[in-house]
């Protein structure tokens, strides 16, 4: 069986390219800087390299940035690295992240030549004010442009919305949603507007330049969307994630297990044998570093365990079938019961937590505080 | 030593005058110091008054100097070290006691301040010959002139030998010593007479016990004879004589006029009494000092261990600071809302915040501290009267004769054009007015009389604000006095947070209400459910507000590179959590205790 400390069959790479930097976001990434892919793909190759020989995985996930800010050649090159060093297993799930604004027909074509057989596309919103105040570079009818081409050969895609924008409605955000099932996608990630440290917006709202949405509008629209998709078949399985059936998302499964995975590019986290390391977050200091032939590593933490239990009951509980007791032993080790019975009892008695035979999982409510919870448990 | 070449001498000073600084030349022109270490304030020995500083704890270093002319003795010069705040005026006059002068130092741009006022008058009362020295003329802007004429109008001193000088830059700093051997007169005593000696300070050292500073009036004092502490009835060995130069250098006797330490074996800081008469046991002197009536703490507040099973470890923490610190007290005291604690008893504020950071620093125990309070005293109808120093001892109102409160007298210099929103800042505060006088055209010293509650309160940082920093203060309680005073409570969703009483006056309850459950609202996190906050006098709600329930807390996005980020953050709010009381399903956090005190810098 399948635990933390077996071998990763998943993997992760990060391609840090963007047109330019949205208000809202502290992703590992350089904008308008695409002279550097040509460095990029050298190092990854570097570090892919460290492998030592080919790995095969059942999952490949090529998140960014925007993977399809490479130019077509470009992608077609890091396809065929991973493809060189990370084999697919029959039947595996290969993952890429798309923007609308730039995706040529030429690079759906490349995607699925290379077996890409799932894209996980950055919508955000369909409004053209929201997408302004977002600092998106798509409109409207690129979207629809981009899914058209999509379903010329990627069988299962997915749409990013994001809610709690400043000066979003409740109405709008149903709008929102209603126009992305509308599209039929597999699957719909909805993400509640953080504001990050560091990013523009974060400093605008310092300066009282921008309003954060209002908690209890905020907790509406999130409702909303647990309320809606599942309606049209799309089924909550994650936090943030909505899925026909069988279109979870396998890769990012791996994550929510406490399962292993190896993860190259800067910024990218690994889990192999209990021991995650994450890759440098500064793009150049990352690609020196490959090229120095030096580590990428930035940090690295090897967790006790008691600690990857502790963790793996924070992530399992995002997911909506939670944690199963049985399972949950033979992986960690640890039983559910010693290590927090008194906390899910306190959690069930605050409506928050649910037991159900064998397993635990999130209540409605819990799903809204879920951070409330897991802080109990780490 | 002869007593001809002894000089027993204090520098006294408003804070940042440059007192620690001179002290320092003196000795690196002496040669008691190396250039290096006067880099380095030596005279202060505790890290909270070297980053504020101030010299919380007098010490006395002596000098040996010779003076350049052919032929001349070497003189000993005992620079006896004072506190520069108005929480130890105590210490102040019990170190002038040690003296026959004094150099009064002034900021020749500042000139004189509220506790160059106070501090010259603790020196003239002692009799004292003062030396004014203006400070700091080596600064761009001076005011040396108008300095001197505030010298001699405010201070009524001769203003005519002062002596200018730049500690700084070494200047003029030859003309201080020489100025220290013709001016300030030899201390006189017969070696040969019964031994009379002052215990002007006293510290504790974790080797060698309580060291005892000592003044030698008459006689004189030998290592190994046996003395005895007239006072305190005690008799004791001389286990170890000593001077600081400033290290501590031992010697075998100490004559007339001299200053130094003796070391005695006792072991507790609480059994050797400033003021008190060091005498021989076999012959002791008849006429022994007056000696001091011990501080007595005004302010108080409660300190409680966040974590319960910390309460031991927390009653070690301050018997550690109390040994080093007599006129800090302590009592346990017991909460609703805080469980197990103790009530701290402090002389001011800085001294409060001396200790609490001492606290912070060394201690490893996770504190949760209430807004401070003053003594009371109250008459009750049944003709008993008592002090309290919690407002939760306060008794039912109906069985209050007269509720009172210690009243001080503070003396404000400020720039003559602040005048107006000064009085306005004390009327608010139920000042009663006294007198104002005028230092030269711009400056003006103000005095009222003003409850120590409201000083406590947010005096100090209004009138520094109010003046731009400009004004300084000084206060010296006169006494109680009688007033419309009450208990207000802290009602958190609909339960009485004991910790949170206050005791104000009566006029002014509503808006320090207001403000207080305002505060509150921004210090409580949000929870699950709505939480109501209100302030009440008995059964009457005066103020109140709501904060909203928590909606929603949930981080959207999580996937391989954010675990270990997002990890790190949740951890951290649980640590934060760790800090905070739990009170009913509600949980506050350390720091609302202390809005109490906050409440007022808001408006
Ligand atoms: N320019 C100048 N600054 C001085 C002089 N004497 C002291 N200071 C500065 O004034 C500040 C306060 O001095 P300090 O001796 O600590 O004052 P104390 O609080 O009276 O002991 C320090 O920053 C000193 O460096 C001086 O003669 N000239
Ligand atoms: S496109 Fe996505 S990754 Fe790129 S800057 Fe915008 S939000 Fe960040």
């Amino acid at each position: 069986m399948v635990t933390p400390l077996s071998t990763p069959r998943a993997a992760y790479v990060h391609v840090p390219f963007c047109a330019h930097r949205c208000g809202y976001c502290d992703f590992t990434l350089v904008a308008g800087k695409d002279h550097l892919a040509g460095r990029y793909l050298a190092a990854l190759e570097q570090e892919l390299r460290t492998l030592g020989q080919p790995r095969e995985v059942e999952t490949l996930f090529v998140g960014g940035g925007t993977p399809t800010q490479l130019a077509a050649d470009e992608l077609e090159r890091l396809l065929e690295l991973m493809r060189e060093w990370l084999i697919l297993t029959s039947g595996g799930e290969f993952s890429v992240e798309a923007n609308p604004a730039g995706l040529t027909e030429e690079k759906v074509e490349a995607l699925h030549r290379y077996g890409v057989n799932r894209v996980s596309l950055g919508v955000q919103s369909f409004s053209a004010p929201l997408l302004e105040v977002l600092e998106r570079d798509h409109r409207e009818a690129d979207i629809e442009r981009a899914i058209e081409r999509l379903r010329g050969g990627i069988e299962n895609i997915s749409l990013d919305l994001i809610f709690a924008v400043p000066g979003q409605t409740l109405e709008n955000w149903r709008e929102t949603l209603q126009r992305a099932i509308d599209f039929g996608p597999d699957h719909i990630s909805t993400y509640g507007l953080t504001f990050e440290k560091g990013t523009a917006f974060w400093a605008r709202r310092e300066r009282g330049e921008l309003l954060s949405a209002d908690d209890a509008l905020e907790r509406s629209m999130y409702e909303l969307a647990m309320d809606l998709l599942p309606e049209h078949g799309l089924r909550q399985y994650e936090l943030s994630n909505f899925a026909r059936a069988g279109r979870e998302c396998r890769h990012n499964e791996v994550y929510w297990a406490g399962l292993g995975y190896y993860g190259f590019g800067p910024g990218a986290a690994s889990y192999v044998e209990g021991v995650r390391r994450t890759n440098h977050r500064s793009v150049t200091t990352w690609l020196k570093r490959m090229e120095a032939g030096d580590s990428a590593v930035g940090e690295s933490e090897e967790l006790s365990i008691e600690g990857r239990a502790r963790e793996a009951i924070w992530l399992g509980l995002r997911r909506t079938r939670g944690i199963g007791r049985k399972r949950f032993r033979e992986s960690f080790g640890v039983d559910l019961e010693v290590l927090a019975g008194e906390t899910i009892r306190r959690q069930v008695d605050a409506g928050l937590i649910d037991t159900e035979g064998d397993r635990i999982r999130l209540t409605r409510e819990g799903r809204l505080m879920a951070d409330t919870v897991a802080v109990e448990f780490l | 030593m002869k007593p001809e070449h002894i000089r027993n001498f204090s520098i006294v000073a408003h804070i940042d005058h440059g007192k620690s600084t001179l002290a320092d030349q003196l000795l690196l022109k002496t040669g008691a110091i190396t250039e290096r270490q006067f880099r380095e304030q030596i005279l202060d020995d505790l890290d909270v008054e070297r980053e504020r500083g101030i010299t919380v704890k007098a010490r006395a270093v002596a000098i040996h100097y010779t003076p350049p002319e052919p032929g001349s003795p070497t003189y000993e010069l005992n620079l006896i070290d004072t506190p520069g705040h108005v929480d130890f005026h105590y210490e102040v006059s019990r170190s002038l006691a040690a003296c026959e002068g004094a150099l009064l130092i002034i900021d020749a741009f500042q000139g004189v301040q509220a506790q160059t006022v106070a501090n010259a008058y603790a020196a003239i009362e002692s009799n004292l010959e003062i030396i004014p020295v203006v400070n700091k003329i080596d600064l761009p802007v001076t005011r040396v002139d108008e300095v001197l004429e505030e010298v001699e109008t405010i201070l009524g001193l001769d203003a005519s030998g002062a002596l200018k000088v730049s500690a700084k830059k070494g200047t003029g700093v030859e003309d201080v010593l020489d100025a220290i051997i013709q001016r300030i007169p030899a201390p006189n005593g017969d070696p040969k007479a019964p031994l009379k000696a002052l215990v002007f300070d006293s510290k504790y050292d974790p080797y060698r016990g309580v060291i005892t500073y000592l003044r030698i009036a008459e006689g004189t004092i030998r290592k190994g004879e046996k003395i005895k502490f007239l006072k305190a009835g005690t008799t004791h060995e001389a286990i170890e004589l000593g001077q600081f130069r400033p290290g501590m250098v031992e010697c075998d006797q100490l004559g007339p006029g001299q200053v130094g330490y003796i070391v005695t074996g006792i072991k507790e800081l609480g059994n050797v009494h400033v003021g008190d008469t060091v005498t021989h046991a076999a012959a002791p002197t008849s006429s022994p000092f007056a000696g001091y009536k011990d501080p007595k703490p005004m302010v108080f507040c409660g300190m409680f261990p966040i974590d319960a099973t910390d309460f031991e470890k927390l009653r070690e923490e301050l018997e550690k600071m109390s040994l080093n610190d007599a006129s800090f007290s302590f009592a346990p005291e017991t909460s609703d809302a805080l469980g197990f604690g103790f009530r701290c008893g402090f002389l001011g504020m800085l001294h409060m915040e001396i200790i609490q950071q001492r606290l912070e620093d060394e201690a490893d125990v996770g504190l949760i501290q209430t807004a401070p309070n003053v003594t009371y005293e109250i008459a009750k109808r049944d003709g008993e009267v008592f002090l309290i120093d919690n407002p939760l001892d306060v008794p039912d109102v109906g069985r209050i004769e007269e509720f009172r409160e210690p009243i001080a007298r503070v003396t404000f210099i400020l720039p003559a054009s602040n005048i107006g929103v000064i009085m306005q800042l004390c009327e608010d505060r139920r000042g009663v007015y006294k007198t104002t006088e005028y230092l030269g055209p711009e400056r003006a010293q103000l005095i009222y009389e003003l409850p120590l509650a409201e000083i406590i309160y947010d005096l100090h940082d209004k009138l520094k604000s109010a003046t731009r920093g400009y004004g300084t203060m000084d206060y010296e309680v006169i006494g109680f006095r009688a007033a419309d005073l009450v208990k207000m409570d802290i009602l958190v969703k609909g339960a009485r947070v004991d910790a949170l009483s206050t005791i104000v006056h009566r006029d002014m309850a509503e808006r320090r209400g207001r403000q207080l459950v305002k505060k509150l609202k921004q210090e409580i996190p949000k929870h699950q459910f709505e939480v109501a906050l209100q302030a009440a006098i008995g059964a009457r709600v005066i103020a109140r507000e709501t904060i909203s329930a928590y909606r929603k807390n949930v981080t959207a996005k999580c996937y391989g590179g954010d675990i270990t980020r997002k990890r790190k953050l949740l951890q951290k709010q649980k640590e934060g959590k760790k800090r905070m009381k739990q009170f009913g399903q509600v949980e506050i956090p350390q720091k609302a205790f202390l809005s109490v005190l906050e409440a007022g810098n808001e408006d």
